[in-house]
């Protein structure tokens, strides 16, 4: 049942977001106004079907949509599935070095500052964890590439791969354009080191905006999970409080965390353009601010949709992994 | 109390052991990558292959590798290295001259007739014919793509193929000595009419597999505004010459602080558009970096729309442009804002192309002189100061706009003639205002189709121009239509140094402030940049070499 909602989210996503770039004009005016005669434009209008009631190119996009079409950008002629299929998957690996770093840096440190309470380390963190999702991605990006990429030299500036390993991934087959695994299809542990290199910054940059809420989550539920009646009674039975902490407080602790990675989803997307386009990361926030800056609306409209559906789906799947670990949780 | 099944404790359990295991080996590996470690030479930063290939960073992107739908620098860079052109430039001149082919002239005063080379091919194998060339340009204007550059064919009528060598073009004005020049433009590239649909635009993806290439390099791999790779294509025998460098490739960016860095890390070996002039600046002092410039084509100016611009009659109008060209500090506008990058234009016309003067320098000075200017707007009668609506756009001509107006204003208003109210407009906004009489006085810049002075008058001062700012002369319209129909290259060179100095002396409805060089970043290690920073503006990768 739960699942079945996703269509009816799924539909109304679509919608707004149709409407919505309806409401500021149509796709060739925004993207050719000024550039042609209002004769010339009214022409292409009518071409592209843009003057029919409004109703009509809906009705039309949502069955295109159903067949997988989003339809051609307007600025360089590209097929929008592409886009997705190709710019998607860059976005996807950057989501999941992102994802590592938040639960690489974000929860043993929450860990760690949980079970020293108000004490240097404690306070330290906190700290660290506000600088961290308060500081704009972009800004941190910057300052990453300045002191590591420019000034010390060990990481690349940019990109996701250098020029060579990119264009030798170009003719791995099957190509997955997840260049860490096309690397491993290809074979040669240079090329994977490389990617690897080129990911650490975006990662981090992106990361670290997600390892502060996870910090901050894991900290407070370990708290109040460390005051809990059943915390206590393992106590009383005689065991140790590392075991304690770790066996039964910090596992407990942890079940909200699930849930937050998937609201955190929708933050790493939505960071994700502003990183992509600090680190020339080619993935889907990185097409989206190109064809924003060019006023191509066709393209934005299918990639904005498009991550609008996956933000759906992945809520669905986090609520079913959370009832399937906490039985409590029915939907 | 919290109560578990056995099950879900399980679960829990395997959960917990499986993020940990994805954590640690994540930083194990993020600290392996981190620390360099390793790190292979052929995997490292030096951004090649091994061997001479070489890597050429820009920020022009690729609209479409179909000539018929494209018409900007990034498309033009990729389809002067891959497609044939009929007249092209030899590398550092701004000599036309037959390429694909053998010879053109004009046969009749509206029929300019080319000969193809004998076996001509592409890289699919299959023939260039004289039909291809027709096919190329028909379907240029069949289309009519907005991107596209069919307006550069205006004055062709028709093609006519008498034998698979011979094309005739029928234009409709006569004696049109720009019309061998458009052959070299985004209209000239010459396509495979068995890979091409007549009446649409080919996916770039579908060029490439195509191979309809006969240009010096064909497009060995292609991921769009990526990273594109080139390699030399033997069947070329035209005027570029053969490469120097069987295979380059080119590195797209969205960002010039990304390109700059690149650069300066030698992770890319040539930088070619946009550096920012500080980046540029920064550059030049980087050990084992070179920067090269060229002649500049790219002009920025002032626009007045004749109607909306201050001044109660057109004397009154007049006098305030005298008044500015007399005020502005153009030197001031090149050294301070774009630290040299950009130098003085005292013309329509930018200095580097045949027939160009000085005019604005000999009748306004080449320092302001507010005197000069007082006494332009006095002898009109037009009371100080004069209330000017300066409009400017800062996201198309780069990032320096901004700050070039604010000095423009500030180089106004220090005069104490003018009170300078300064706008901004994003592009699409702008395009669309400008052309409805919204702003007196704009800022616009210029980059030329080819590299003729004619490039830089008739789209301008010509009736039904594009600048749409209500200018039009009879007198500056005859000289136009002679300058562009004299076959005599000593007359035509007159008549456009005329046409230059009656338009700074007595119409000004552009004013010139400066133009721009070409500028390209390279290694050391990399030879023949200077050669193909010619008076074109084509960047050719044949004369690059890697040491």
């Amino acid at each position: 049942m739960r699942f079945l909602l996703i269509i009816p989210t799924a539909w109304i996503l679509v919608t707004v977001v149709f409407f919505l770039m309806r409401v500021i004009g149509d796709p060739i005016t925004a993207a050719l106004g000024g550039r042609l005669p209002a004769e010339q434009i009214a022409q292409r209008k009518a071409e592209a079907g843009y003057d029919r009631p409004i109703l009509t190119q809906y009705w039309e996009y949502l069955t295109g949509l159903l067949r997988g079409d989003f339809g051609r950008s307007a600025t360089d002629n590209r097929a929008i599935s592409d886009v997705l299929l190709v710019n998607g998957a860059a976005t996807l690996e950057l989501a999941f070095w992102a994802l590592l770093v938040a639960f690489a840096v974000g929860i043993p440190l929450g860990f760690f500052a949980a079970t020293h309470r108000d004490r240097f380390g404690d306070a330290s963190l906190r700290i660290f964890a506000i600088l961290a999702y308060a500081a704009p991605v972009f800004f941190v990006g910057m300052l990453l590439k300045l002191l590591f990429a420019v000034k010390l030299g060990w990481l690349p500036v940019a990109g996701r791969a250098s020029t060579n390993v990119e264009l030798a991934l170009q003719n791995v087959s099957p190509k997955t354009n997840i260049l860490i695994v096309d690397s491993f299809l290809y074979g040669d542990s240079g090329y994977t080191i490389d990617v690897l290199e080129h990911a650490v910054l975006p990662a981090l940059a992106l990361g670290l905006l997600t390892a502060g809420v996870f910090l901050r989550l894991v900290r407070v539920n370990l708290i109040q999970t460390l005051q809990a009646p059943f915390v206590d009674a393992a106590r009383a039975r005689g065991l140790s409080e590392g075991t304690v902490t770790r066996r039964h407080a910090f596992r407990n602790a942890m079940i909200p965390i699930v849930t937050v990675i998937g609201l955190q989803i929708a933050v790493l997307l939505g960071g994700a353009v502003l990183t992509e386009t600090t680190f020339e990361w080619q993935g889907l926030g990185y097409e989206l601010a190109r064809y924003l800056q060019a006023r191509d609306f066709v393209a934005v409209q299918g990639i904005v949709t498009f991550l609008a559906v996956v933000v759906a789906v992945v809520s669905f799947v986090t609520d079913a992994i959370v009832a399937l670990i906490d039985p409590r949780v029915r939907f | 109390m919290q109560r578990y099944s056995a099950a879900s404790r399980t679960a829990v359990r395997k959960h917990g052991k499986k993020t940990a295991a994805v954590a640690a080996l994540s930083v194990l590996a993020l600290t392996a990558a981190a620390c360099g470690s390793g790190r292979t030479d052929e995997a490292g930063g030096s951004g090649d292959g091994g061997g001479e290939t070489i890597t050429v960073g820009t920020t022009d992107q690729v609209t479409s590798l179909d000539p018929a739908g494209s018409y900007d620098n990034g498309s033009f860079m990729v389809m002067n290295q891959t497609y044939p052109f009929l007249m092209n430039f030899a590398p550092g001149s701004s000599e036309l001259e037959p390429d694909a082919a053998e010879s053109c002239d004009f046969a009749e005063p509206t029929v300019y007739t080319c000969t193809l080379k004998d076996d001509l091919t592409f890289a699919n194998g299959n023939p260039l014919t004289s039909e291809s060339v027709k096919y190329s340009f028909d379907r240029i204007v069949a289309i009519n793509d907005p991107n596209g550059p069919a307006s550069l064919l205006t004055n062709l009528d028709s093609i006519a193929t008498p034998d698979e060598k011979t094309v005739e073009f029928t234009l409709k004005a006569a004696n049109d000595q720009t019309f061998p020049q458009i052959l070299a433009t985004p209209a000239g590239p010459i396509v495979d009419q068995t890979v091409f649909p007549a009446d649409s635009i080919l996916d770039d993806d579908a060029i490439v597999a195509g191979t309809p290439f006969a240009g010096p390099y064909s497009i060995a791999s292609y991921a769009k505004n990526s990273l594109v790779s080139f390699t030399a294509n033997g069947g070329y025998n035209g005027i570029l010459g053969t490469p120097k460098t069987s295979s380059v490739n080119v590195k797209y960016y969205t960002s010039s602080d990304n390109l700059k860095l690149d650069v300066q890390n030698k992770a890319i070996d040539v930088a070619w558009r946009s550096l920012t002039p500080t980046d540029v600046e920064s550059l030049g002092s980087v050990d084992g970096l070179t920067v090269h410039e060229g002649p500049g084509g790219e002009s920025r100016y002032l626009v007045f729309n004749m109607n909306t611009m201050p001044g109660d009659t057109p004397e009154q109008k007049l006098a305030v442009r005298k008044a500015i060209a007399s005020s502005v500090d153009r030197q001031a506008l090149s050294d301070g804002v774009y630290k040299g990058t950009y130098t003085p234009l005292y013309s329509v016309v930018p200095t580097g192309l045949a027939g160009a003067n000085t005019a604005f320098g000999d009748v306004y000075g080449t320092t302001p002189n507010r005197d000069e200017a007082a006494g332009f707007l006095s002898a009109a009668g037009i009371a100080t100061p004069v209330q000017l609506n300066l409009q400017y756009n800062p996201d198309h001509y780069g990032s320096s706009s901004s700050e070039e107006y604010a000095a423009i204003k500030s180089q106004l208003d220090a005069t104490g003639l003018f009170e300078v109210n300064l706008q901004s407009t994003e592009w699409s906004t702008y395009t669309k205002e400008r052309v409805a009489d919204a702003y007196p006085v704009y800022q616009l810049g210029w980059f030329p189709d080819y590299p003729d002075a004619d490039n830089y008058l008739t789209p301008f001062f010509a009736p039904d121009n594009f600048l749409q700012s209500h200018f039009e002369s009879p007198e500056i319209t005859s000289l136009l239509d002679l300058e562009r129909t004299t076959a005599d290259e000593n007359a035509r060179m007159q008549i456009i140094g005329q046409i230059q100095t009656e338009l700074a002396t007595n119409y000004l409805p552009t004013l010139p402030l400066l133009e721009g060089k070409q500028i390209a970043v390279a290694t050391d290690e990399i030879s023949g940049v200077d050669e193909t920073l010619d008076a074109s503006f084509k960047f050719r990768f044949v004369t690059l070499a890697k040491s």
